[in-house]
């Protein structure tokens, strides 16, 4: 039977794990690296690729990179508009329709976009089962997360990310819920627990309550246009300001130096009271930018956005009868939890210091794992009962929405609705779903359209049609309908509102075999690239010990200068795309620096063998 | 969203969908290959959760069931398993889902009791609901009021004394809601009380009073909605 993994296919950054014979593990590349960068570039030549070496290239091809498409993920150009100006890469589509993502000359969906990023972490995933041993390393189930608060569209693109990346998606479930379930492993839990869960793009809180080995959330809010990302952009901002560039749209390679920058204060801020923004020289900006920031800069700049995590924290506890005091444990999940102001404002609301021994980068994937095990091993230790975020209802006359499964209820759940026609011997009738808590349709979220045809005619007002709507464990609807007195089943067309259609994930599934040789290529080129930059890294350490005046002197006239040029060519070579140069002169550095490598180890040796401390001499 | 049919079974159907063996209407689990059974027919509430049909529940029973059946049915367990049982737990969770959010809810619970005894509901769908006799001069009183300050305030009154208006006129209101809880509960203890022994029309009468008791009750949930609507808009206004 082939494998099955968890993943978390995040804003910033994605993972892939599994449930080994220790138990649930994240999977990492030869650098030891489980984050796989939620980014994606295609050069000009059209070689695509994905994660670290994409996110390289937003630096040096800005509008060719792509990245936060989660944030567009079952959304349409109207809702982004605003975070689509600060994006270096064309944002598109019709008002209405699914987001069209521009990259060079080609148009992406975001699903389309995701399904890269997944394929990468497939890839990953199998390449490691292979390395173990494993007869069937294919890779082709996993289960993957979405935030809580993500909608029915938002769901289904995931899915159909999934689908276009190979992948049988066993289970979409809730971040924060994931997250629980990886914590529940090791301490045999009873209790409330409140997950909060701050992404790079997206905010969740859950609040759940475990008992017995059933997770059952009791509560689910958040905000799904919230996250790191806003961070970094204040940040930005500033730095633009300062330059007095805003208001003129600097240049996207600026730009995305000055986000690189940004990040890594952002980052360092954490650590210490005190960074420094700096952005090194460009033709853009031949002198470079440094500024100061404290900690208490940044935390005065965040914290109305922190502060607007806090509403629907509110809003959580009061949906689940619950006050701050009763919350048994509480749990920081998300890249962002690491920023002291909101683990600070987090201890504050709930009286306690939060949980995070696991790592709020991996857990969630953890999680992911340990479902996919629970769904292929029938194991009925543990189980996870979801709810749907928002409540789901129907447009009825007069613009308003007839409720018709409330939110924060238990997922499976169903709910039905008697219908009837308007008109003699009508034979469709349309049905509008939307998702939210307002009571007007225009203020919702609309869902689909649905068309229910094959009604038996018959006068106006006869035909009683029951319209059932299931929400299954995915947190996604399905729906069906039937005319009671006839009995006959209605036929039913969607059309999603922000999604794609089933034909149009098909034409893609195709269009995707014909890329898949390029795609092969790129591959290749990543993996050369990466040896060649290892070695590259260790010929530089054996260069840079502070001892090297005395090894230089054990080495062959000239040696030296042999090493110099063959790191400099290796170097010249990772900046092209020519692997087979690559490869040669990777080779060709290994094989200059070897000598030096003998030399160095001997001196280790006799220095320890001499008692000495290295560092001593 | 997914456009697949939920197939129908017509309600008479009670056999099982894996070896065709008659199965009761109450049993979850088919007594003769213990395959998952479709929802065809069910019963109510209390008997699918494994309860007594009585209002007074013990919660921690509840939820101890709720989990139990819980492990039987979701979905997550029947991944493996045949699409007639995968499609028989999407049915039954559902139903178990919405069974244990109505019975964890005392005015719920009563509604479900009203429904399955052969009642008419206490929710009334139309709006404009005729107002509950027992409410009358209350309803009158703070319609008046409610006239006044929305008057008030479209005139520019002080926004802290029609709030202060607006609290005193909610004073009797919050008042019977506290009154209608603690009938519902002494009527819960009768119902529970009479459950065994009592005459089928002495029963009637019980429920019928937890009926009026429940109209009542959500008559002022609506009054009490209409209050904070009143509030707000004047919170908007000041703002």
């Amino acid at each position: 039977m082939s494998k099955v993994v968890g993943i978390d296919l995040g804003t910033t950054n994605s993972l892939v794990a599994y449930v080994g014979p220790n138990g649930p593990e994240v999977l990492r590349d030869g650098s030891g690296d489980a984050l796989v960068p939620s980014v994606v570039s295609i050069s000009d030549d059209g070689t695509m690729f994905v994660g670290r070496e994409a996110q390289r290239q937003l630096l040096t091809a800005p509008g060719r990179a792509v990245y936060s498409v989660k944030r567009f993920m079952g959304r349409g150009i109207d809702d982004v508009q605003d975070e689509a100006a600060l994006l270096p890469f064309r944002v598109g589509g019709e008002p209405g329709g699914v987001v069209r993502i521009g990259i060079g000359d080609r148009e992406f969906t975001p699903p389309e976009i995701s399904a890269f990023v997944l394929r990468e972490l497939k890839q990953r995933a199998e390449q490691f089962f292979q390395e173990q041993g494993e007869f069937d390393f294919e890779v082709d189930r996993a289960v993957i997360t979405v935030p809580a608060y993500f909608n029915d569209a938002q769901r289904t693109a995931t899915r159909d990310a999934g689908r276009l990346a190979g992948l049988e998606v066993l289970r979409i479930i809730s971040e924060p819920t994931a997250a629980s379930l990886a914590y529940g492993l090791d301490k045999k839990n009873r209790g409330t627990i409140a997950v909060y869960d701050l992404g790079g793009g997206t905010f969740d809180i859950s609040i759940l309550k475990v008992e017995d080995g059933v997770f059952e959330v009791l509560a689910t809010s958040g905000d799904t246009h919230l996250g790191g990302d806003d961070f970094d952009n204040l940040l930005i901002q500033l730095v633009l300001r300062d330059l007095e560039l805003s208001g003129h749209v600097p240049a996207p390679e600026l730009v995305q130096a000055v986000r690189k920058a940004a990040i890594q204060a952002k980052l360092d801020l954490s650590e210490h009271e005190d960074a420094e923004i700096r952005v090194g020289p460009s033709t853009a900006l031949p002198a470079g930018y440094r500024r100061h920031i404290s900690r208490a800069e940044f935390e005065a700049l965040i914290s109305p956005l922190v502060e607007r995590t806090m509403a629907p924290v509110r809003q959580a506890l009061a949906d689940a009868g619950l006050l701050p005091k009763d919350i048994d444990e509480a749990v920081l999940v998300g890249g962002s939890t690491r920023i002291p102001l909101v683990r600070r404002t987090v201890a504050g609301l709930f009286g306690r210091a939060p949980h995070s021994d696991l790592n709020p980068d991996e857990v969630v994937a953890l999680g992911a794992a340990v479902q996919a095990d629970i769904l292929v091993s029938g194991r009925r230790e543990m189980l996870l009962l979801d709810v749907t975020p928002l409540s789901l209802g129907i447009e009825t006359m007069g613009g308003v929405v007839s409720k018709i499964i409330l939110r924060n209820s238990t997922i499976p759940a169903s709910g039905r609705e008697m219908f009837t026609t308007g008109v003699d011997n009508q034979t469709a009738v349309d049905v509008h779903v939307l998702q939210g808590e307002r009571e007007l349709a225009q203020d919702c979220r609309s869902l689909a359209q649905f068309k229910l045809r094959g009604i038996p005619p018959m006068p106006a007002g006869l035909p009683r049609i029951e319209v059932r709507f299931q929400i299954d464990a995915n947190g996604i609807l399905s729906v069906a309908a039937r005319e009671l007195r006839t009995g006959i089943e209605q036929t039913i067309e969607v059309k999603p509102s922000y999604g794609l259609t089933d034909q149009e994930v098909e034409r893609m599934l195709i269009e995707s075999f014909e890329h898949a040789t390029a795609d092969f290529e790129a591959r290749l080129l990543i993996d050369a690239r990466n040896e060649a930059e290892s070695v590259v890294t260790a010929t530089e350490k054996h260069l840079r010990r502070h001892d090297f005046a005395e090894i230089e002197q054990d080495l062959l006239p000239g040696e030296l200068q042999r090493v110099d040029e063959a790191l400099q060519m290796l170097k010249d070579a990772i900046a092209g795309t020519d692997r087979e140069a690559i490869q040669q002169r990777t080779h060709a550095l290994y094989h200059a620096t070897q000598h030096l490598a003998e030399v160095t180890m001997n001196r280790s040796i006799r220095e320890a063998l001499a008692g000495k401390n290295v560092k001593d001499v | 969203m997914s456009s697949n049919s939920i197939p129908i079974r017509p309600i008479d159907h009670a056999e099982c969908r894996t070896c065709g063996a008659g199965a009761p209407v109450d049993e979850h689990f088919c007594p003769n290959c213990s395959r998952i059974l479709a929802l065809g027919r069910h019963g109510d509430y209390f008997s699918f959760l494994g309860l007594p049909r009585r209002l007074h529940i013990d919660p921690h029973e509840l939820e101890r069931n709720f989990r139990e059946l819980s492990r039987k049915f979701h979905p997550d367990y029947y991944y493996n398993a045949t699409p007639a049982e995968r499609l028989a737990s999407l049915e039954r969770s559902s139903y178990l889902n919405d069974a244990y959010r109505t019975l964890r809810n005392l005015a719920a619970r009563v509604e479900h009791l009203l429904a399955i005894e052969g009642l008419p509901p206490a929710k009334s769908e139309e709006k404009g609901a005729k107002v509950p006799p027992a409410l009358l001069e209350e309803v009158f009183a703070l319609n008046e009021e409610l006239d006044e300050i929305r008057e008030a305030r479209e005139s520019g009154a002080d926004p802290e004394r029609l709030q202060a208006r607006l609290a005193a006129a909610r004073t009797p209101i919050d008042r019977k809601r506290d009154q209608h809880e603690a009938t519902l509960q002494e009527l819960s203890a009768r119902w529970d009380a009479e459950a065994d022994n009592a005459l089928a029309d002495q029963k009637r009468r019980t429920l019928e009073a937890l009926r009026t008791v429940l109209l009542e009750r959500n008559y002022i949930n609506n009054l009490i909605a209409a209050i904070e609507r009143e509030a707000a808009g004047i919170v908007k206004h000041e703002s």
